[in-house]
């Protein structure tokens, strides 16, 4: 009896707690993607930062990015196929986390860019890449939960679902 | 089992399957919506970008061979100095390795080459990385690019804020003596804006990632004026 109540309690709570997974994550690439989009330049400097693809590669990367990540924040704030979004979402952070960690072996001083700043190290700072790594890892801890469940409260998805 | 109960079973497999069905077309659908959403995102960005960077430049005076710097001075060593004028680090470099600089300009051991490159745009409110840049373009056009520089450090505006307006970097030019209304004009007008954007490209092309960098004779060396003594007495040799 004990288990049922507690598995009867999780279905009651994890579209709820999915609601806000997705929230939390459509924040973040709302946030990052903004931060960038108004200085694209910028953006595809801080992706040749990190000494990974020819600079014109990475500028063409960089004005992309930006609007992808907005595009993929709408995605999960109205919460429209949200489990290919938040795929999508681990994917980038994978790449992201992939690309920090090889910048952190390599021994490059440079900014993530994660939210800005094309790829400078402010004046004197220097580079933070466990804690930049960290907080990669808790978004993609979000979208692993939205992967597993996909279907959450006061999304697009949920309201098909009814239909 | 009467007829009545298969007959209703069946009717609820069929009624499934239609669900089943539905569910899937509309997962299918709400797939094919966002992935194309993404891809638009992607192509508008790469899009805006292409709109954004203009190839075309004009070089102003006094310019480096490939046209990413302009030049003070002439000697044996080629000292590339990566500046921008909103950095606090760069004034700080300026006024702690400048008087060594003039000096190795003066004893005609080295050239030096600033590339101005706009980094710090986001750093104020109205572009002052690139405009800054810029109208020290136009300074090295009436030929007072150093002096220039300097006085653009003493007035070095605060990050966050607003840099110097238009008016404010003519003024500027005004204390150096730049008092041509050419220069007064090129400043208004943006002229090297594009040029900027050539030289920041350059930077970035090289590997540069913060200011200021400095490279003696193509080796990084450290922003300090006894590195870059060692570095150009060492390439001389």
């Amino acid at each position: 009896m004990q288990t049922l109540t507690r598995a009867a309690r999780w279905r009651a709570i994890q579209p709820w707690a999915g609601t806000l997974a997705r929230v939390g994550l459509a924040a973040v690439w709302l946030v990052a993607g903004a931060a960038k989009v108004t200085d694209l330049a910028g953006s595809g400097r801080a992706v040749n930062a990190y000494r990974l693809m020819p600079y014109d590669v990475a500028r063409v990367v960089g004005a992309a990015l930006p609007f992808v990540e907005l595009a993929l924040g709408v995605l999960l704030l109205i919460g429209l196929a949200t489990r290919l979004a938040a795929g999508v979402s681990a994917g980038l952070l994978v790449v992201f986390i992939a690309g920090i960690s090889s910048a952190w072996a390599r021994g490059l001083a440079i900014d993530c860019g994660c939210f800005g700043s094309g790829g400078q190290l402010a004046a004197g700072q220097s580079p933070s890449y466990g804690p930049e790594i960290a907080r990669d890892v808790a978004f993609l801890a979000l979208s692993a939960f939205l992967i597993v469940y996909p279907l959450t409260r006061i999304s697009v998805d949920s309201a098909l679902e009814r239909v | 089992m009467s007829n009545r109960v298969q007959q209703r079973q069946a009717k609820r497999v069929v009624r499934e399957q239609l669900a089943k069905e539905a569910r899937r077309r509309r997962a299918m659908w709400t797939t094919a919506i966002a992935v194309a959403v993404l891809l638009i995102a992607g192509l508008i960005g790469w899009g805006v970008y292409a709109s954004q960077s203009s190839s075309s430049y004009r070089t102003p005076a006094n310019a480096s061979a490939d046209g990413s710097g302009l030049v003070v001075g002439s000697g044996p060593v080629t000292v590339d100095i990566y500046v921008d004028f909103m950095c606090p680090h760069c004034k700080e470099f300026e006024t702690a390795a400048g008087p060594t600089l003039d000096q190795l300009v003066a004893d005609k051991k080295v050239k030096l080459v600033y590339h101005p490159v706009a980094f710090l745009d986001p750093a104020s409110t109205n572009q002052y990385s690139t405009r800054s840049s810029s109208s020290a373009a136009c300074a090295a056009d009436g030929d007072k690019f150093g002096p220039y520089l300097q006085a653009l450090y003493t007035r070095q505006p605060a990050e966050g804020g607003p840099g110097l307006s238009d008016d404010e970097l003519i003024q500027v030019g005004g204390s150096v003596g730049l008092i041509d209304p050419a220069f007064a004009r090129c400043v208004r007008g943006g002229d090297y804006r594009t040029w900027t954007q050539h030289v920041t490209d350059a930077a970035s092309q090289r590997g540069v990632t913060g200011t200021p960098t400095v490279y003696v004779n193509g080796t990084q060396t450290d922003a300090t004026a006894a590195a870059i003594t060692a570095a150009v007495t060492a390439a001389k040799k």
